[in-house]
């Protein structure tokens, strides 16, 4: 709850609102990324139902009951990776673009039109994908589909819609420059990944939101948009030969688009590696403190081993990390470390925050808890609890619509296979305690990490000394 | 409590489709404690919620923010299972856990695999037993709260606000002070203030537990009994008086702060949960601000281009609650004239209502919301203890889309022009200061 990452997981009939004095106040800071996890009981997800339209979008139907909704996710491999040069951000603008006015409806009817049914539609960028979610009552979905297929073949990108969003997102970087945790997080992806195509925050930057022009918007949606690299998964209420029948009449018409996604190499290193960047923000009492290496792409065999690794590590709330920097120390409310797989690449990193005056010892502690798995991987017991721990919880993921939804997105993104859920706790159960040695030896920072530190600069400066070349950077930077 | 709507009892009519879904087993244990059981099999796990009737409402000045640090003792051992023992004992078993405090409610919940169940009543009847305080635990977890305190007080200009608005709408009840407490009160809480409170407020007779997921709900309410039945009773905690006085007029403060642009935060002084004018309210916020087609958002962020996003928050309250506004404003903003928009669309509202399309959109959605908050274990579970707190009986959950659905124009119209009188709204505006270096 503590940070706009974190899912509210308050009632959300309620606007979701960032924790303050009067809200709520829970005991743990979300975690960063979902862990997984096992029983005995057997898992099965609802059957699934493959079609094709005749422009080529690939479509998968999952019918699940009892309660009258359906979930739908239109998946399209045109992420921030795949921003032009120059342009980063552009695949995130393009995407909120889409709801502001299509051929037949102006973005007040389209608004109008899904809202009034109580329908919900949003879209979400990644590094990998853009997405356009939508969950709908049953008995809309064959409309909230065709508005659907609208907003991704003939969206029409109204100059003023343009120039009002460029607005809007100049004013949010702005203001994001007052939010410690997204600024770190923003220091740490281009300390991680450099000029890599996940170098960027998925957003951009000021600099280059400030240069996007119409032009730049309708030229990205023609050339990385379209449907032979889309999927449309519909998980709900709603029959399989319904959601064929209504995807056809829904994106029959969609052209355009590359006929395969664009390839993204794996970067050689971690940019910034064994260096500190210090970004400048005076007025802080707290320092908020990132480290990370390289991780693994996802589908790599090491998924497993290295997962149930940082469950014991970083994962869970017992983790050596929570339990030595917030249980036994008392330094910090929140510390996670994780792995971040994308399609090409990923990283492991670490995320906490501590008041300014121990900002070196969190960092000392944190890298003397990796270096101890690093150097004699886990004890049996703890692989034993890690993976009971993640298999006891994984069905959590087969609750919802959406989440079903995700699993297979992911599952077909990344080529996992369709038994993805139903294998992932025997997989995670066959992990011995000499894989873990082997992926902590690879992942736990076998060389020296990149740091970032958000905070007041000239105090933390002087107790970063040793840990490497330290450059000091304004917060404005990243805007 | 004055009820500003032309008078009408809202329907209750149980929605069938809810119904199906809510079989629930209900128990009473001798000890006052009482059980809430609902069987869904459609995954192998279970949530367990565990609702204590005390919150931050139920505090003194000096102690303030002790609900939410008791909260965090309360994982810090108990007689059978020691210090770190509920956590590690849970997630070895395949579950989690977390809990909050509210103005309200202290509120634990668990999330766990099915076959666990018998381990995670162990655990829980063990601190509601015989919890555990030690005077180095409760030093360590001082320092924990303190830094969560930093993070999302401290150093967060939505915290700061919404800190400073509390001060302004509440002069003497309770909710005047934040949930987290002030730093001071936090560095001065001592252990026998813990024991005081888990005494008073943690008897069994004072909470209410919810099992849903893949139970059976006879076996479930006989291990309940078994771990549960011979915790004793505690006497009834005090009720809280509130003696707020009636507001005035207008107030207004200013937060100075190092910021990129100036921000406004407004509260209202609304009704109590257990109001008929809630519901009504429930409406007025989602024709506000729910979606991008919502009056507020197309108007100040959309067409009038004042605001980067705006927020209504109408969050329901034992006692009479605040309705709060948050908007994000530009570099350049004038607050002043941001105010004055804001005014506008609201008394638009109590002036004209809004269009029957709008209302049954509204109806729509909260609908649509609700159900969604129903689709996992903890949403159901949660959705049972939180419509038993705050309005007396869980089964509200069952006739709330009737409720919503049988609000009127006129209701609407009258609510508006109740809540949203200058009189009971207080204003806070952040005004950006240079950073010091």
């Amino acid at each position: 709850m503590a940070s706009r990452k974190s899912p509210s997981r308050k009632s959300p009939a309620r606007p979701a609102k960032r924790a303050g004095g009067k809200a709520p106040v829970a005991r743990k800071a979300s975690p960063k990324r979902g862990a997984a996890r096992a029983t005995t009981s057997a898992l099965t997800l609802p059957t699934l139902h493959e079609s094709t339209t005749s422009s080529g979008l690939k479509v998968i139907a999952a019918e699940r009951g009892p309660l009258p909704m359906v979930s739908v996710r239109l998946v399209i491999r045109a992420g921030s990776a795949t921003d032009p040069d120059g342009k980063h951000g552009l695949a995130d603008f393009t995407a909120r673009l889409l709801r502001r006015g299509t051929r037949r409806l102006n973005a007040q009817a389209i608004d109008e039109a899904v809202e009034f049914v109580g329908a919900s539609l949003g879209v979400g960028v990644s590094e990998d994908t853009l997405s356009v979610a939508l969950t709908t009552p049953s008995e809309h979905f064959a409309q909230m589909l065709d508005i659907l297929g609208q907003l991704v073949r003939e969206p029409t990108f109204p100059q003023s819609e343009v120039d009002d969003a460029r607005e809007r997102e100049l004013a949010q970087f702005a203001n994001d420059l007052d939010d410690p945790s997204i600024i770190a997080d923003r220091a740490m992806v281009r300390a991680l990944w450099g000029n890599h195509p996940y170098g960027h925050d998925v957003g951009g930057s000021s600099k280059t939101v400030k240069t996007f022009t119409r032009d730049d918007v309708v030229r990205f949606h023609q050339e990385r948009m379209g449907p032979k690299v889309s999927m449309l998964i519909v998980v709900g209420a709603v029959d399989p030969q319904r959601v064929a029948a209504a995807a056809e009449d829904a994106f029959a018409d969609w052209t355009g688009g590359p006929d395969a996604p664009v390839a993204i190499p794996a970067p050689e290193r971690i940019a910034q590696g064994g260096r500190v960047i210090i970004v400048d923000k005076p007025d802080q009492t707290q320092s908020q403190v990132r480290l990370g290496g390289p991780g693994m792409r996802m589908g790599h065999e090491d998924y497993f081993p290295a997962t149930a690794m940082n469950i014991a590590l970083g994962g869970g709330f017992t983790s050596r990390l929570m339990n030595e920097i917030r249980v036994n120390r008392g330094l910090t409310y929140g510390v996670s470390s994780w792995f971040d797989s994308m399609n090409a690449a990923g990283v492991f990193a670490l995320s906490t925050f501590t008041k300014t005056e121990s900002t070196r010892e969190i960092i000392d502690v944190a890298l003397a808890e990796i270096g101890g798995v690093r150097e004699k991987g886990l004890k049996p017991r703890e692989l034993a609890d890690a993976q009971a721990y993640l298999a006891g919880l994984y069905p959590l993921r087969t609750e919802t619509n959406e989440s079903i939804a995700g699993s297979i997105a992911e599952a077909r993104l990344h080529g996992l296979g369709d038994d993805w859920v139903e294998r992932f706790r025997d997989r995670l159960r066959a992990v011995t305690p000499k894989q873990v040695v082997a992926a902590a030896k690879k992942y736990c920072f076998a060389q020296a990490p990149a740091v970032v530190v958000l905070g007041k600069a000239d105090v933390v400066k002087k107790q970063l000394k040793g840990l490497g070349p330290i450059t000091v950077v304004p917060a404005s930077e990243y805007e | 409590m004055s009820k500003a709507s032309p008078s009408k009892v809202p329907t209750r009519v149980a929605d069938p489709a809810l119904e199906s879904l809510f079989d629930v087993h209900e128990a009473t244990l001798p000890n006052g404690l009482q059980v809430r059981l609902l069987a869904n099999h459609q995954a192998p796990v279970v949530s367990l919620y565990t609702v204590f009737q005390v919150g931050s409402r139920n505090e003194r000045p000096g102690i303030t923010g002790i609900s939410h640090l008791f909260e965090h003792m309360m994982f810090n051992g108990a007689k059978k299972y020691g210090p770190k023992m509920f956590d590690k004992t849970l997630e070895s078993n395949g579950g989690r856990s977390n809990a909050y405090t509210s103005t309200d409610l202290t509120v634990y919940y668990d999330d766990f695999s099915a076959d666990a169940l018998e381990t995670v009543l162990d655990l829980e009847s063990d601190r509601m037993r015989s919890l555990r305080i030690s005077q180095a635990t409760l030093t360590s977890e001082r320092e924990v709260v303190k830094e969560e305190r930093r993070v999302r007080v401290d150093n967060d200009i939505f915290g700061l606000m919404d800190e400073e608005l509390g001060t302004l709408v509440y002069k003497a009840h309770p909710y005047r002070w934040p949930v987290i407490g002030w730093m001071a009160d936090i560095e001065a809480i001592r252990r026998e203030d813990c024991q005081d409170y888990f005494r008073t407020y943690y008897a069994p007779n004072n909470a209410v537990l919810y099992i849903v997921g893949a139970i059976d709900p006879k076996k479930t309410l006989a291990l309940v009994r078994k771990y549960y039945g011979s915790i004793p009773k505690g006497p009834a905690p005090a009720a809280v008086l509130n003696s707020e006085p009636e507001q005035k007029g207008e107030r207004r403060a200013e937060v100075r702060h190092p910021a990129q642009s100036p921000a406004l935060m407004l509260g209202f002084r609304g009704p109590p949960a257990r109001d008929d004018d809630t519901f009504v309210l429930d409406v007025i916020q989602y024709v506000l601000t729910k979606g991008e087609g919502s009056r507020l958002i197309r108007s100040l962020v959309y067409e009038q281009k004042l605001a980067v996003s705006l927020m209504l928050d109408w969050s329901w309250r034992i006692d009479p609650g605040t309705i709060l506004f948050y908007l994000a404003l530009k570099p350049d903003s004038d607050p002043k004239k941001v105010e004055a928009a804001l005014y506008a669309e609201l008394e638009k509202i109590a002036r004209e209502g809004i269009t029957e399309r709008e209302l049954q959109k509204a109806q729509n959605n909260l609908r649509s919301d609700h159900l969604r908050e129903l689709a996992t274990n903890n949403g159901r579970a949660h959705a049972l203890g939180h419509y038993e707190a705050l309005l007396g009986d869980w089964r509200r959950l069952l006739t709330l889309p009737s409720t919503y659905a049988s609000i009127t124009n006129d209701q609407v119209k009258a609510v508006a022009a109740k809540y949203f009188a200058p009189e009971r709204r207080s204003v806070v505006t952040l005004v950006p200061a240079p950073t010091e270096a």
